[in-house]
C-alpha cells in the first residue's frame, strides 16, 4: 500500500489503476464488521438489498414481513460499548401497519435510480407500489397478474422510466412510472419469471431468468426475445478466439493462444482458460463450428427458430442474474446450483467451473459482482461465497447468517458487503480496518480494548 | 476463551460450533444419549451467554449466534446476569431498608435516650442499696452459723433465705437483678449494636452515646458481678427450685406438691429422700453454664462426666455393623464416578463437580429394620399338682385347669401382691411421703416391665375401665394433693392407699397419667431453663465480642 502510494506520488502509477489496487484490496480484506451494525426491524427473512445509486448512503431492504426500511450508512443512529460499536436503525419502516403497504412479502426492494426521492417494491400481493420516499406515500402502484419475484429498473435509461417485473405470469411486464400503465408485456417465457435484470451497457436490453430454466435477452425496441442463452453452447474461456473462427476449423488449442493473447485486453485470462479448459477441450473444439453457425443465424433472424427458443440455460429455474459492469459478460444461477458465466456477445456458456456447493433453490437470489468484474459474491446456503470470475475457485467465504441467504449487495464506494438472510439480519461485512486508524485512536480505546486481550491469569 | 488468537479463530465458524454444540438446526440434531446431549447443550448456551457477556462488545459472530438463539429460535438462557444484578438489587433494597430502620432506631434512642439512662441508673442504684443492706448481713449469717452445711447442701442455703429477717430485701434484690439482667443489660447491648451499625450525618452525638451506653453497660456487668458474688444463693435459690421440679418428674405429684409445701416440716425427710441428689446437684448449680439438667431419671451417684457418658450411651442408637459407619455423621458431598461411589483404588479421571450430595447420601443410608416380635417370656402356670410338682403349662394369661396365672412361691401358693403392697403402706401410713417415694423409684424401676404386663391385658377391658379410672385417679389424686399439706393428711392416706391400691392395674394408670402430668410441667422448666442458659451464654459470648470492640474503637478512635 505504501509502495503503491509512492508509486503513484512518482507518477508510475495511474490514478486510475491506483484506486482499483485499493479496492481491489478492501474487498479481499472483507469480514464481518464488528463496528457497524444494521439493526434489522423486519421480523421475516430479508429479500432484497440495494444501496442507492447516486449517493451510495441510503440502504433499502425489503422483507417477508411485508416490511421495507431504509437505513443510512454513513451516519450512525448510536453507539455501544464506548462507541466501538456503530449500531444503524432504519430511517423509516413502511410495513403492513402503513395504509398502503403491501400485504405480503415484499420480494424486491428498489431505488429509483436516478435519486432517492423514489423507491420500487414489489410483493407477492401482486402489486408494485412506487413510494415517495421522502412522504413514505404511494405514487403510483400497478397490480400484477401475479406474485412479482423481482423487479428491476435500468441506470442507464435516460429515455424510459420503466420497471421490469418478473412475475409467477409467463409474460415479463414493463411499466411506465411517468404513465401508470404497463408499456409493454414480454412473452415468450413458459414458466414463472424468477429475475430480470437490465442490461448495463444498453438501456434497451433486458434479461430475463424463468422458472422454466431460460435465460432471454430482449430489445425492448422490438418484438420478441432476440436471443435464448443454450447451456449446450460453450465456449472455452472468455472469449471464443477470433483466429479459430476466421481460421480454419480445427485449429489446434494451443495455436490460438497467443492469438486470444494480443486480442484480449486482460492478459493473465487466457492462462487461466487453459488452466481449466483442459479437461473438455475436444468437445469444445468439436462444438465451435456448428455454434459459430448458429450464432449467425440468431444474429439474421432475431428471436424465432422454435428449435433455439427452446434452449434452457439452467437445469430448473434460473434464481438469480448478473450482468458485469462492462455489460459483456452474465452471471446466473440457477436452482440446479450451478452458477455460470455467459459471454454476452457470443451467447455463449464460458464452461466456468464455480465451486459452488449449494444453491438455495426455492427463492430468486440476488448477487453482487465486483466493479473490475473480479469477484461474484453469491448467497450458497447459509454462507455468502465470493468466487473468481475467470477462474471460479472461491476466494472468500463469509458466515455469520444463521439461515439461507437471500441477498447481498456491493457498496462499491466504501467496499462493503451487505447481506440479507432469512434469520432477518442484515450483516455488514467491511474491510478489517486500517492500522494507522487504530493507532489514532489507540489512547482513546484502550480500556476497552484491553479486555479483549489475552488472559491467561485469574 | 481466554486466549484472543483463539477467540478470533473460533467466532469465524461460530455457526458451526454452535450447530454442534447446541444442535438447533433440525436436520443436525446432537448425537445420542438424549441425557448427554440435552446437558451439552445447556451448557453450551450457559457458555455462549458468558462469553456473549465478556467478549460480545468485540465479536459480532458472538452477538449474532447469541441473538440468533434467543430471538428467533427462543432458546431459554440462564440469563446470569440478569439475575446477579436482581439478586444485586435486593440486596441493596434490603441493606436500605435496614438501613432505614437502624435510622429509626438511632431517632428513637435520641429522644428516649435520658428516660433509659434514668431507669437503668435507678435500677442499679436500688440494687446498690439493696447489697449495702444485704451484704454485711448475709456474710455474717453464713460464717457464723451455716457456712458448714451450705458447703454441704445448697438446700440449706436456701433455708437460710427462706428463714431469714432480709427475705424481703432479698426478694427486691432477686427481682432488680432479674430486671438488670433480662432487660436492662440486654437492651444495653442492643442499643450498642443499633449505634455500632447506624450511619448517620452527626457521628459525634452517636458517638458520644455509645461511650455512654458502653459505660453503662459495663456498669451493669460490675453490678451484675457484684450481685452474683454476695447474693450467688439467690441465683441458686431460683435454680434449685426449678431443678427441685424437673428432678421430681420422676416422683409422683402428690409428693412433689407435698414436698414443697412440707418443705419445713419435714426437711430432714425431703433430705434423706433427696441427699443423693442433692450432691450431685450442687456442682450443676454453682455452674449454670453447663447444667446437666437433662440427667436420666436414675438414682445414681454418678458424677457429672459419668452421667454425660451414660445419657449418651441412653441416646445412641443400636446400629447393625455396616460400611455406612465408616463416615457415620459426615456431612460431605461425596464423589462419585462411572464406576459408582467407590473411589479407592480408582486410577481414573476424577471429576470433582460429580457429587453426590450428602442429603442423597443420607437417603441413601438410611437402615432398613426388620419387625422382630418382642420375646416374652411366658410364665408356666405353677399351681400345684394332685400328683405333686407344679403345673409346667405356658399360657399366656388363663391355665385351662388352673385359672389365671398369678404369681406363686415355690410350692405353688399364690403370692398376694397386692395386700403386700398395701400392708406395707398401711404399715408405713406415717411416713407417707417417703413411702411414696419409694414407691415411685420403684414404679421408676419397674416401668418398661409393667408396661409390657400391661400391653398383655385385654386392650378392650382395659378401654372400658379407663374413664371411670381416669376419674377415679383424678379425683384422688387431688385429695390427696389439697390434703397433703394438712395434719389429716396422713389418715386420709390409708384409705386412700387402700383405695387406690385394689388392683395394681389402677396403679399402673395412675402412675402413667402422673408422669405424664409430671412431664409437662417439667418439659416447660426444662426448656425454659435451656432456654435462659442458651440466652445467657450467647449474651456472654456477645458481651465479650463487644467489649473487645468497645476496647479497640477506644484505642484507635481514628481508624473506627
Amino acid at each position: 500500500m505504501w509502495k503503491d502510494l509512492g508509486d503513484r506520488e512518482a507518477g508510475k502509477l495511474r490514478p486510475y489503476s491506483f484506486s482499483n489496487r485499493i479496492t481491489s484490496d478492501r474487498i479481499a480484506s472483507l469480514q464481518l464488521s464488528n463496528y457497524k451494525e444494521i439493526v434489522s426491524p423486519h421480523r421475516g427473512a430479508v429479500n432484497s438489498l440495494q444501496v442507492d445509486l447516486t449517493e451510495g448512503r441510503y440502504l433499502l431492504s425489503g422483507a417477508s414481513d411485508a416490511s421495507a426500511a431504509v437505513y443510512d450508512i454513513q451516519r450512525a443512529t448510536e453507539y455501544e460499548g464506548g462507541s466501538l460499536v456503530a449500531k444503524h436503525k432504519s430511517i423509516f419502516v413502511v410495513d403492513k401497519q402503513h395504509e398502503h403497504g403491501h400485504k405480503y412479502a415484499i420480494s424486491s426492494a428498489i431505488w429509483y435510480p436516478i435519486d432517492t426521492g423514489l423507491f420500487i417494491t414489489g410483493s407477492y400481493d401482486h402489486y408494485i407500489n412506487v413510494w415517495d420516499t421522502n412522504t413514505t406515500q404511494v405514487v403510483v402502484n400497478f397490480k400484477m397478474p401475479g406474485k412479482i419475484y423481482r423487479t428491476a429498473m435500468s441506470s442507464l435509461a435516460t429515455a424510459h422510466m420503466l420497471i421490469a417485473a418478473g412475475t409467477e405470469d409467463v409474460q415479463v411486464r414493463l411499466c411506465d412510472i411517468a404513465s401508470g400503465a404497463f408499456a409493454h408485456t414480454l412473452s415468450g417465457h413458459r414458466d414463472g419469471v424468477m429475475t430480470v435484470e437490465w442490461s448495463t451497457s444498453s438501456e434497451w436490453v433486458l434479461v430475463t431468468g424463468g422458472c422454466d430454466g431460460a435465460i432471454r435477452f430482449w430489445d425492448i425496441r422490438r418484438a420478441g426475445c432476440f436471443l435464448v442463452l443454450d447451456q449446450s453452447q460453450s465456449q472455452l474461456g472468455r472469449r471464443p478466439p477470433l483466429l479459430e473462427r476466421s481460421a480454419a476449423n480445427k485449429a489446434p488449442m494451443s495455436k490460438s493462444l497467443p492469438a486470444s493473447q494480443s486480442v484480449n485486453v486482460r492478459p493473465r485470462a487466457p492462462q487461466k482458460k487453459f488452466a481449466y479448459g483442459n479437461g473438455s477441450k475436444q468437445s469444445a473444439t468439436g462444438r465451435t463450428s456448428s455454434q459459430a453457425k448458429g450464432l449467425v443465424r440468431q444474429r439474421l433472424h432475431p428471436g424465432m427458430l422454435s428449435s433455439q427458443d427452446r434452449a434452457t440455460a439452467h437445469y430448473g429455474a434460473v434464481t438469480g442474474l448478473k450482468v458485469t459492469d462492462d455489460g459483456m459478460y452474465l452471471l446466473s444461477a440457477g436452482s440446479d446450483s450451478r452458477l455460470r458465466l455467459w459471454d454476452i456477445v457470443s451467447g455463449c456458456n464460458t464452461l466456468v467451473n464455480f465451486e459452488t456447493v449449494r444453491l438455495q433453490a426455492s427463492k430468486a437470489m440476488q448477487l453482487a459482482i465486483t466493479n473490475d468484474s473480479a469477484l461474484v459474491f453469491v448467497p450458497c446456503m447459509t454462507a455468502v461465497k465470493a468466487f473468481d470470475v475467470w477462474s471460479g475457485k472461491t476466494a472468500m467465504t463469509f458466515r455469520g447468517h444463521y439461515e439461507y441467504v437471500n441477498c447481498c449487495w456491493l457498496s462499491l464506494q466504501d467496499q462493503e458487503l451487505y447481506t440479507g438472510g432469512n434469520d432477518r439480519q442484515i450483516l455488514v461485512w467491511s474491510p478489517s480496518r486500517l492500522n494507522f486508524d487504530e493507532v489514532d485512536h489507540g489512547s482513546r480505546k484502550e480500556p476497552i480494548h484491553a479486555q479483549d486481550q489475552d488472559n491467561w491469569s485469574d | 476463551m481466554r486466549s484472543k488468537l483463539f477467540r478470533t479463530l473460533l467466532v469465524v465458524n461460530l455457526d458451526q460450533l454452535l450447530s454442534l454444540s447446541v444442535g438447533f438446526r433440525r436436520n443436525q440434531p446432537l448425537p445420542a444419549p438424549a441425557a448427554v446431549a440435552s446437558i451439552l447443550r445447556s451448557k453450551a448456551i450457559e457458555f455462549l451467554e458468558k462469553w456473549n457477556t465478556s467478549f460480545g462488545i468485540h465479536y459480532r459472530q458472538l452477538r449474532l449466534g447469541f441473538d440468533y438463539l434467543k430471538n428467533t429460535l427462543r432458546f431459554q438462557f440462564p440469563n446470569l446476569q440478569a439475575n446477579a444484578a436482581r439478586i444485586q438489587q435486593e440486596r441493596k433494597e434490603r441493606e436500605m431498608r435496614s438501613k432505614e430502620i437502624l435510622l429509626k432506631k438511632f431517632e428513637t434512642l435520641k429522644e428516649k435516650f435520658s428516660s433509659i439512662k434514668e431507669e437503668i441508673q435507678s435500677t442499679m442504684d436500688e440494687i446498690r442499696e439493696c447489697l449495702d443492706i444485704v451484704r454485711p448481713n448475709d456474710e455474717s449469717f453464713r460464717s457464723s452459723e451455716l457456712r458448714q452445711i451450705r458447703l454441704d447442701s445448697l438446700k440449706e442455703a436456701e433455708k437460710v433465705h427462706e428463714n431469714s429477717d432480709n427475705k424481703v430485701v432479698f426478694d427486691a434484690l432477686r427481682e432488680l437483678y432479674k430486671l438488670l439482667v433480662t432487660r436492662h443489660l440486654v437492651s444495653a447491648q442492643e442499643w450498642i449494636s443499633v449505634l455500632i451499625r447506624v450511619e448517620v450525618a452527626d457521628n459525634r452525638s452517636r458517638d458520644s452515646m455509645l461511650k455512654e451506653f458502653i459505660d453503662i453497660r459495663n456498669h451493669i456487668q460490675s453490678v451484675k458481678k457484684k450481685c452474683e458474688e454476695s447474693g450467688c444463693a439467690l441465683a441458686n435459690t431460683m435454680n434449685d427450685e426449678e431443678e427441685d421440679f424437673w428432678e421430681e418428674g420422676k416422683i409422683e405429684l402428690s409428693e412433689s406438691d407435698s414436698f414443697t409445701a412440707a418443705n419445713k416440716r419435714s426437711k430432714d425427710l425431703a433430705k434423706a429422700s433427696t441427699s443423693s441428689k442433692a450432691k450431685s446437684e450442687a456442682p450443676e448449680c454453682s455452674n449454670k453454664e453447663s447444667n446437666g439438667n437433662k440427667r436420666p431419671g436414675r438414682e445414681s451417684n454418678e458424677s457429672d462426666s459419668t452421667s454425660l457418658r451414660s445419657k449418651l450411651l441412653d441416646e445412641a442408637p443400636l446400629m447393625n455393623w455396616g460400611s455406612f459407619l465408616d463416615n457415620w455423621g459426615s456431612k460431605q458431598d461425596v464423589l462419585a464416578n462411572q464406576r459408582g461411589l467407590e473411589l479407592e483404588g480408582h486410577w481414573g479421571r476424577v471429576d470433582y463437580d460429580a457429587v453426590i450430595p450428602a442429603e442423597k447420601i443420607a437417603e441413601l443410608n438410611i437402615q432398613t429394620t426388620v419387625y422382630k416380635e418382642e420375646r416374652v417370656d411366658i410364665q408356666p402356670c405353677r399351681a400345684p399338682l394332685s400328683k405333686g410338682g407344679l403345673c409346667q403349662r405356658q399360657d399366656l394369661r388363663v391355665c385351662p385347669f388352673h385359672g389365671p396365672i398369678i404369681p406363686r412361691d415355690d410350692e405353688g401358693k399364690p403370692i398376694h401382691e397386692n395386700s403386700s403392697t398395701e400392708e406395707i403402706t398401711l404399715d408405713l401410713g406415717s411416713d407417707l411421703v417417703e413411702q411414696l417415694a419409694k414407691q415411685a423409684v420403684k414404679n421408676v424401676r419397674d416401668r418398661d416391665k409393667e408396661e409390657t404386663k400391661k400391653r398383655e391385658y385385654d386392650k378392650q377391658a382395659l378401654k372400658r375401665a379407663k374413664l371411670a379410672k381416669v376419674r377415679e385417679h383424678n379425683e384422688a389424686v387431688l385429695r390427696e394433693a389439697a390434703m397433703a399439706s394438712t395434719s389429716r393428711s396422713e389418715a386420709f392416706g390409708e384409705d386412700l392407699g387402700a383405695t387406690n391400691m385394689d388392683k395394681p392395674m389402677a396403679r399402673n394408670k395412675k402412675q402413667t397419667l402422673a408422669s405424664m402430668l409430671r412431664k409437662k410441667i417439667t418439659t416447660k422448666d426444662r426448656l425454659g431453663q435451656k432456654l435462659l442458659n442458651t440466652r445467657v451464654r450467647d449474651e456472654t459470648i456477645r458481651q465479650l465480642t463487644l467489649g473487645e470492640d468497645a476496647n479497640y474503637r477506644e484505642a484507635f478512635p481514628n481508624q473506627w
